[in-house]
């Protein structure tokens, strides 16, 4: 066990002989809220979360704190928090809560690692998660968060939280240090591998966790032991895929060494690139640097380079010019997501539709207002100029339409709609981009009435979002206003807007008919196996007639979290149902989250890859996806009659919504059937 | 706690979140008057609780007193100066004693309270009560020509307090004829006083079969501001007169038992003068401070010496020794932010780093402009400190006041 190195220096610091006295404090505040009642312990509980944060930023607080875990607990620090069962916590929303500008988040999620540190070793037996499972949330917590323990704080967390910043560093340092970074780093690179999977368009936060690694292996002073062998693949896809960069040079090495190579190496470097690409979704700046090389070497070496099958090149050879533009304009070493962008939108063959390329040709072309520029740099810097992340966030769009993400903003409409048309209307996506970034302004209409983006100020975002692909920062700020405006139209009408929204937002292929089993008024369930009858027999192809979905629908999910909780109503489109590779029936659906495979509770888990998904759906066996259902869409003009759905299948999609959202919804009958409820009433 | 059915039922008169803790740990059986938004509150939590609208005066006030005679309740406890008079009402009901709610419209109202001392031969300043604006600038004015001012020397202040509020509250200091026009309607009619320069201070004491049983010196840093528990050494020098000065307030109110809040100028030349007394816990959680320092419960104290069935032995068994049992000195600070616009909570470094910060109850700001501090005592959250020190804490306290807690 590698001690903790500040303890070595402990007595050189004159701060350090603050650390008894403010334990004693810390032991004081923990008595006072151990003896205070159950009803006043909130009272008592900042004084506690205050002193331990002055603790954490002492050298040596972290394994104090770890020493208290069991008292901190019992306390009742925890008392009436999603931290008080430890075993639904969830390691991604540490993220969050450790960058919080808030100290009472940052102090009770670092109490919470800390106790699940002394879970984890031994010292403290918890009547609610074992000492594995506590060491295996801190693996992750620790994988995901591991930018935080070789970085120091950058601007934006100087700012939003000043010295504050030092608690997570210093806990995760305290973590790895007792947990050890050889479980770390596997951890992270299974993690990595699993959202690559996915295929996000935004990949800068995965780069930056391959880079930590990169980081880690090189730095003598940390002991991986065997792990990180599969951390290779994924360094090198960045900084060296190929022989002729292996060693990361530089660009300028890299352009000289391709300038001296024949046909015969520069046709191995290309396939090497391409290889590189498709296997993890991520560029390498070389790989812009050989294909702006090729650009006058033959149209085969291009096609190499992107890694193209027969569909892509004949796409290729058919618009030539029209490629080679985008090469010229999109592709640059600080751009080079748009090369795999560009490969699999030529794979997809939409170029084909009339009025794609001409559409393409616009978007070269396209001057951008000086809000989209300022956007852009805001986001991006001054990396490449607006115009080429513009161009390279279209491109990467059209290729990878599942790869949107809404990040952390609540607007998923507006990213599943781009997604939508990214996927099944190219040329119209093509024509809202250019809108919103030349003119600053969207018109769409709702039931024949003009909605102007200009006009309606108020979106269902409160902030301008920041954190998203180039085409999203600059339409969704335009969607979301007029989503949000659609809906205020609707509001003197009875029931659910999106009946009327949806169809009108997204396209006209969304069915006009309409399905939902939550009584607006009172949020309760209503008329559930009607509900659910009609879902297959609009969807299943066991009930529909063998029918493969035609288009994209919209439709309406209750997400639940891992304990089953109903945290929120969210959009997602359904793709297509049909049998995986064990022959069971699934949903494939698009959800605009930016990573799909979250954990629903009771069983229900959405998978991501293993069960014939493409890169971007996410999948639940059928039963499962009703379960979680609450919204649909459907053409009224077809299959009116409801499907004979055996009893047993639909008590199992009811017992799962019963065990989740579910719970407290269903309607007063039912509950009449269950003496156990109706006791209670 | 297991209630003992021997001693006495106690009414707490008012919300208070660690007064109901601190009945709920004690051996007595305790029921809490307040009003109904508490209600759910203490069903959740199974807190014994009356709803009780104590701004509501009205024929039905008799009720709440028949209420808790029929419940067996021995005596009612003030929490808040607004349940003073209540309390008073109640306890002449159940301890079948008019005398009890005379002695507590005294206790609220400032200008009655202070005739009634000066007639006990207690020294006051001058005062005056002011029922319109010009009544202050009138007196203003005359205190200033007492003082042989002449016009335009700059004026010596004068006190003024809205008759009825608790503490700080409404407390204003007015120099010129503008502060005068800065009065609010609703704050007549007040109590006007001469301002005294001196030390102010002020008591809490405990009493029982009306003799103090235990009495805690607090001293002011800044009034409005900062006060810390035990006072300094140099205050508590004054310890015996201080004595000898309680001693005659409870002659001249007439108080047998309970708990009294009055404060107090000490002179240069070592003289005492009375300001006023309140009949309810003290503001600034000096309650707190003394739990800190002393280890007892001032709530309990408070519960203990109300109740008429509380025992010589036990009352002489509950209180430390002052001064001697005391584990050095607890203080807080009032924060109020310095500058007009603030975004944030930020805690001083240096506040924050220093050995004798224990804590703080401040939330983010609830708005980004702040409004104008017109009164005393409309601070935005306390700050605690603890230490060895006097001196260094009360060096520390005022500190404070040039530090940005808001930025």
């Amino acid at each position: 066990m590698v001690e903790p190195v500040a303890n070595e220096t402990a007595n050189d610091n004159p701060a350090d002989s603050r650390l008894p006295g403010l334990l004693e404090k810390l032991d004081d505040g923990i008595r006072s809220l151990r003896d205070a009642a159950a009803f006043n312990k909130p009272a008592r509980l900042p004084r506690v979360l205050d002193t331990a944060k002055r603790v954490l930023l002492q050298d040596g607080g972290c394994a104090a704190v770890e020493e208290r875990a069991e008292q901190l607990e019992e306390a009742g620090v925890f008392l009436g928090s999603d931290w008080a069962t430890p075993q639904i916590l969830v390691p991604s929303l540490t993220t969050h809560s450790l960058k919080s500008p808030e100290p009472t988040t940052v102090v009770i999620e670092a109490l919470s690692e800390l106790r699940l540190l002394a879970v984890a070793r031994g010292q403290f037996l918890h009547p609610l998660i074992s000492e594995e499972q506590a060491h295996h949330y801190l693996t992750q917590v620790l994988a995901i968060n591991l930018a935080l323990l070789f970085t120091g704080p950058s601007e934006a967390e100087r700012e939003t939280q000043g010295r504050l910043a030092k608690v997570p560093r210093s806990l995760l340092q305290h973590l790895a240090d007792r947990i050890g970074y050889e479980h770390v780093i596997d951890r992270l690179i299974d993690e990595i591998w699993r959202i690559l999977q996915q295929r996000p368009i935004q990949v800068d936060p995965v780069k930056q966790m391959i880079t930590q690694i990169a980081i880690c292996q090189a730095n003598p002073e940390i002991d991986l032991g065997i792990s990180g062998q599969g951390a290779d693949r994924l360094v090198s896809s960045l900084y060296g895929p190929t022989q002729a960069c292996r060693e990361d040079p530089g660009i300028e090495v890299f352009g000289e060494r391709l300038r001296s190579m024949d046909a015969q190496a520069l046709q191995t470097e290309a396939t090497g690139f391409a290889r590189a690409m498709h296997d993890t979704g991520l560029v390498s700046p070389y790989h812009a640097v050989l294909l702006r090389h090729l650009m006058d070497q033959g149209d085969h070496l291009l096609a190499e380079a992107l890694g193209l099958s027969s569909t892509g090149r004949d796409c290729l050879l058919c618009y030539r010019e029209l490629v080679k533009a985008l090469i010229r304009e999109a592709v640059h070493p600080t751009t080079p997501q748009a090369i795999y962008g560009l490969g699999l939108m030529l794979e997809r063959g939409i170029m084909y539709q009339p009025a794609v390329a001409p559409s393409l040709w616009r978007q070269i072309a396209l001057p951008l207002s000086a809000w989209a520029q300022e956007r852009l740099y805001m986001a991006h810097g001054n990396l490449a100029t607006p115009r080429a992340l513009l161009l390279e966030g279209v491109l990467c769009m059209l290729g990878q339409p599942l790869g949107v993400g809404q990040g952390n903003n609540p607007t998923c409409q507006s990213a599943r709609a781009l997604s939508m048309w990214a996927f099944n209307d190219p040329d119209y996506l093509l024509q809202m981009v250019a809108w919103a970034a030349r003119d600053d302004e969207i018109i769409m209409h709702f039931e024949g009435q003009r909605i102007s983006s200009r006009e309606s100020l108020i979106g269902v975002a409160s902030e301008l979002p920041m954190d998203l692909d180039a085409v999203s920062l600059l339409v969704v700020p335009h969607l979301d206003r007029i989503y949000a405006e659609m809906g205020r139209r609707c509001v003197d009408r009875p029931g659910d807007p999106h009946r009327w929204v949806n169809p009108e937002f997204h396209g006209w292929w969304s069915g006009r008919g309409f399905r939902i089993n939550v009584d607006v008024e009172t949020g309760r369930l209503v008329e559930l196996e009607d509900f659910l009858r009609h879902f297959y027999a609009s969807y299943h192809p066991y009930y529909n007639g063998n029918q493969p979905l035609i288009h994209p629908q919209p439709a309406g999910v209750a997400v639940t979290d891992s304990a089953a909780r109903f945290i929120g109503w969210h959009a997602i489109t359904i793709l297509r149902v049909a049998m995986d590779p064990d022959d069971t029936i699934r949903v494939y659906f698009f959800n605009p989250n930016n990573d799909s495979g979250q954990d629903w509770g009771d069983g229900v888990v959405v998978s991501t890859s293993g069960n014939g998904e493409r890169f971007g759906e996410g999948s639940l066996p059928f039963e499962q996806f009703a379960s979680r259902l609450y919204i649909f869409h459907h053409d009224p003009l077809e299959r009116g009659e409801l499907a004979d759905v055996g009893d047993d299948e639909l008590k199992r999609v009811i017992a799962y919504i019963r065990n989740s959202w579910g719970a407290e919804r269903l309607p007063a009958e039912q509950l009449q059937a269950d003496p156990g409820a109706a006791a209670r009433h | 706690m297991e209630k003992n059915p021997s001693k006495g039922y106690v009414a707490l008169l008012g919300w208070s979140l660690n007064a109901v803790e601190a009945a709920e740990k004690f051996d007595r059986r305790y029921i809490v008057v307040a009003p109904e938004w508490a209600e759910d509150y203490c069903k959740e939590h199974n807190i014994p609780h009356v709803p009780w609208d104590f701004e509501r005066l009205n024929d039905r006030s008799m009720e709440i007193a028949q209420t808790l005679q029929d419940m067996g309740v021995d005596v009612a406890v003030p929490l808040f100066e607004e349940t003073v008079e209540w309390a008073g009402a109640i306890n002449s009901v159940l301890m079948d004693n008019p005398r009890l709610l005379g002695q507590s419209m005294l206790m609220r109202d400032k200008s009655l309270m202070k005739r009634r001392a000066q007639l006990g031969g207690i020294r006051v300043g001058i005062f005056e009560e002011a029922h319109d604006r010009e009544d202050v600038i009138r007196f203003l004015k005359r205190v200033n020509q007492t003082l042989l001012k002449l016009d335009g020397d700059p004026n010596d202040p004068i006190h003024f307090k809205a008759f009825d509020k608790a503490g700080c509250l409404g407390h204003r200091v007015i120099r010129t004829p503008d502060d005068v026009d800065a009065i609010p309607e609703e704050e007549f009619p007040a109590l006007m006083e001469s301002h005294l320069d001196g030390w102010e201070f002020a008591v809490e004491a405990w009493i029982h079969n009306g003799k103090i049983r235990f009495l805690n010196i607090s001293e002011y840093v800044t009034l409005g501001y900062s006060v810390f528990v035990p006072a300094s050494p140099e205050l508590e020098h004054y310890r015996p007169q201080i004595k000898q000065q309680i001693e005659k307030l409870i002659r001249t109110f007439d108080i047998e038992f309970g708990f009294i809040h009055p404060e107090y100028f000490v002179t240069s030349d070592d003289e005492m003068y009375f300001g006023e007394v309140a009949f309810r816990p003290p503001g600034f959680k000096v309650f707190e401070l003394l739990e800190r320092v002393y280890g007892f419960n001032a709530y309990q104290a408070m519960i203990l010496c109300f109740d008429p069935k509380a025992t010589e032995e036990e009352v002489a068994a509950f209180f430390p020794k002052e001064i001697e049992d005391a584990k050095g000195h607890a203080g807080c600070f009032g924060v109020y932010p310095r500058r007009r616009v603030v975004s944030r909570l930020e805690i001083p470094e240096e506040t924050e780093d220093h050995p004798y910060f224990e804590s703080h109850e401040l939330t983010p700001p609830p708005e980004e402009t702040v409004t104008k501090r017109t009164a005393f005592g409309t601070h935005w959250g306390l700050v605690y400190f603890t230490g060895e020190d006097p001196h260094q804490l009360k060096d520390l306290l005022k500190k404070q006041e040039d530090l940005d807690f808001y930025v």
